[in-house]
């Protein structure tokens, strides 16, 4: 599992990145990280008003440990900034960044999904 | 005189046989008809600008405005749980597509966000009565000049107080045009709808928005279903699962 943790101010927003003031305000996570996750899509559900997604990845001491993305940009969201569903399907590896929830760290919001070839899309933050 | 009298009688009674009587007024009436702005197509929002006062609360609202902010927080948010925005927010709302619709009698609103809808019917085309309190509410526009004026009650009230609550006695007056905008060097319509909320149970003051969107012909107006979540969280306490027929083989084996 490749972990970093950023402090960034999440300040200026991607285009068609969710609004400061969309929906709620995110409070619960801790949106300041960034933390990054190398691994393979296990569940997807695109939805709204928020979709959902966990991720199994590998540790370097070669366990699997599932990354849980309780919630991230509606479907409706990723979808229109491009995002072909099909390269999240189930057993698709990518690379996801994730805001842990303040009273649950093994809870994340998914703010960013990267595919292999190397195309981003934010849902919230930098 | 009789003549003359029996002649008009006649031709009164041929132009009722064959309608003409009706048609004729009605073309003259279509043909001298004002032409007014076409609101229909697909649109994005692009901002709201609203009065830098901040609004003023009765001191009943604001008793229930500090009870409620002990209470929740703004990630109590009953759109996580689908519930509609709502008139007026949804002139500002959610960043999803807005598709507009506009006939002689009536002008529907359909917002991707929340899959909200909306009827403004014409004042001058019989509206009909408001049946129930609702989230958007009744609206009745008529014209002045280019600008359509609607004006909306029977709403719901919507008792979320850091989201522009409102009572069931609020009323919405909105004044809506079309302008035109450079965005990089292509001219661009765009329509500005100037929102003036008032409810004296909440404001001592109208408050006035404006929302604005942007039109986007190259978009889609996509589905917007927002209860799956729930549905899940009723089926886990169940203990229910339902079956995966995506992961059922097909015919072919």
């Amino acid at each position: 599992m490749k972990k970093r943790l950023n402090v960034l101010l999440v300040a200026a927003l991607a285009a068609f990145a969710l609004p400061a003031a969309a929906h709620h305000s995110f409070a619960i996570y801790d949106m300041a990280q960034n933390i990054e996750f190398d691994g393979v899509v296990e569940t997807l559900k695109m939805r709204n008003p928020h979709m959902s997604m966990t991720l199994t990845v590998t540790t370097p001491d070669g366990t699997k440990k599932t990354i849980n993305f309780v919630e991230g940009a509606p479907a409706n969201m990723i979808v229109r900034m491009g995002l072909n569903p099909a390269d999240v399907a189930v057993g698709k590896p990518i690379k996801a960044i994730g805001a842990p929830r303040k009273d649950d760290p093994n809870a994340y919001f998914l703010k960013a999904i990267i595919l292999p070839d190397g195309r981003r899309y934010q849902s919230v933050g930098n | 005189m009789l003549k003359s009298a029996t002649t008009a009688a006649l031709t009164a009674a041929l132009l009722a046989l064959c309608g003409c009587d009706r048609a004729a007024p009605e073309a003259a009436t279509a043909a001298a008809a004002p032409q007014h702005p076409d609101f229909s197509g697909l649109y994005f929002p692009a901002g709201r600008q609203q009065d830098p006062q901040l609004p003023k609360y009765t001191p009943a609202a604001a008793a229930a405005a500090a009870e409620y902010e002990k209470a929740f927080t703004l990630d109590d948010d009953p759109g996580r749980y689908c519930q509609w925005p709502g008139m007026p927010r949804a002139i500002w709302g959610a960043p999803f597509t807005v598709e507009i619709q506009q006939q002689p009698q009536d002008i529907t609103i359909y917002w991707e966000g929340y899959g909200m809808y909306r009827k403004i019917y014409m004042a001058d085309h019989s509206p009909p009565v408001p049946l129930l309190p609702s989230a958007m509410g009744h609206s009745v526009a008529h014209w002045e000049g280019d600008t359509l004026v609607v004006e909306t009650t029977n709403l719901k009230q919507y008792p979320y107080m850091t989201r522009q609550a409102t009572s069931s006695d609020a009323h919405v007056v909105e004044r809506i045009r079309l302008e035109e905008r450079d965005v990089d060097g292509v001219k661009t319509r765009f329509i500005v709808n100037e929102v003036v909320l008032t409810d004296a149970k909440i404001y001592t003051t109208p408050i006035k928005i404006t929302g604005t969107l942007r039109h986007r012909p190259d978009l889609q107006l996509l589905e917007y279903t927002c209860t799956d979540a729930l549905w899940d969280e009723y089926l886990n306490e169940r203990g229910l699962t339902l079956p995966d027929l995506d992961a059922l083989p097909d015919s072919q084996g």
